[in-house]
């Protein structure tokens, strides 16, 4: 009697450990293979390309929407008055580098605009950024 | 090994065992899933580009310029013909024509996409060109 009792235990125990393994298997896989990032503040399909200059990205990230609208910190703008709002902030931060991150829809003319605008105001840099295309993998 | 000596003690060791992997079990799933959300696989790349000082000193008319036209359909052409995007990167090295300071001017006519300019632009870098200007193409200010 008293062993017929301790079988199912024992099974039970014995089932639960590939589950365990299994799991911890995934939690290291997705540990290893993902990057923690810091989510973008506004949702941008990224355009993709090859060419990698393998900079870092600068902290000051301006987003185009596909609606040709500019995203940067707080404010919201139309691509062509971005310089002009965006002067004064640039002066105080003595930025001379930025990162653009342009949906892929948006309107090259937009991108064009801005990035004039941006010379314009003192930036020498520009970084856009784009996606690894999967071909490439 | 249980099973043998005191029926008691035995019993408490099998049940001790069995209470301690269930909050590990917890712990590791709700650390499966804050990791499955939280990671991203994104691979991005950067793609330098450098805006000319204001005032250029002064044109240089001997140097080669490439047009590269990014129509608004998502077409390309080089020096007038047209050119599809495989064969774009040869057509504006061709177009070079082995002078690696020739100029690689981008012009995106009104209506055309972000993806084709960068298209155009990569071409352009992977032809060799330093230097790459982009401009737009009708449509005023």
């Amino acid at each position: 009697m008293i062993e017929f009792e301790e079988n199912p235990r024992r099974r039970q125990i014995e089932t639960v450990v590939p589950l365990i393994n299994v799991v911890f298997l995934l939690l290291i896989f997705f540990l290893l293979t993902g990057t923690l990032k810091k989510s973008d503040e506004v949702d941008v399909d990224l355009p993709v390309g090859q060419v990698d200059d393998k900079k870092h990205e600068e902290e000051l990230v301006l987003y185009v929407e596909a609606d040709g609208f500019v995203h940067f910190q707080d404010l919201v703008m139309d691509a062509q008055m971005a310089p002009y709002m965006l002067r004064n902030r640039f002066k105080e931060l003595s930025a001379s580098a930025v990162t653009v991150k342009a949906d892929q829809a948006a309107a090259a003319h937009d991108l064009i605009q801005l990035m004039e605008g941006l010379r314009n105001i003192g930036v020498e840099e520009v970084m856009l950024i784009t996606q690894q295309s999967k071909e490439a993998e | 090994m249980q099973q043998g000596g005191d029926d008691l003690f035995g019993h408490y060791e099998v049940k001790r065992r069995i209470v301690s992997l269930t909050p590990l079990i917890d712990v590791v799933f709700l650390l499966l899933i804050f990791f499955m959300l939280a990671s991203t696989f994104l691979q991005t790349q950067t793609l330098t580009v450098i805006t000319p000082p204001e005032a250029e000193s002064e044109v240089d008319t001997d140097r080669t310029v490439v047009e590269v036209r990014v129509t608004t359909g998502g077409g390309f052409s080089v020096d007038g013909e047209v050119m599809p995007l495989e064969r774009l990167s040869e057509a504006i090295k061709a177009a070079m024509s082995g002078d690696r300071d020739a100029v690689v001017s981008i012009m995106a006519e009104e209506g055309a996409r972000v993806q084709p300019l960068i298209n155009a632009a990569e071409a352009a870098r992977l032809a060799g060109a330093k230097t790459v200007a982009t401009t737009r193409l009708g449509g005023g200010e």
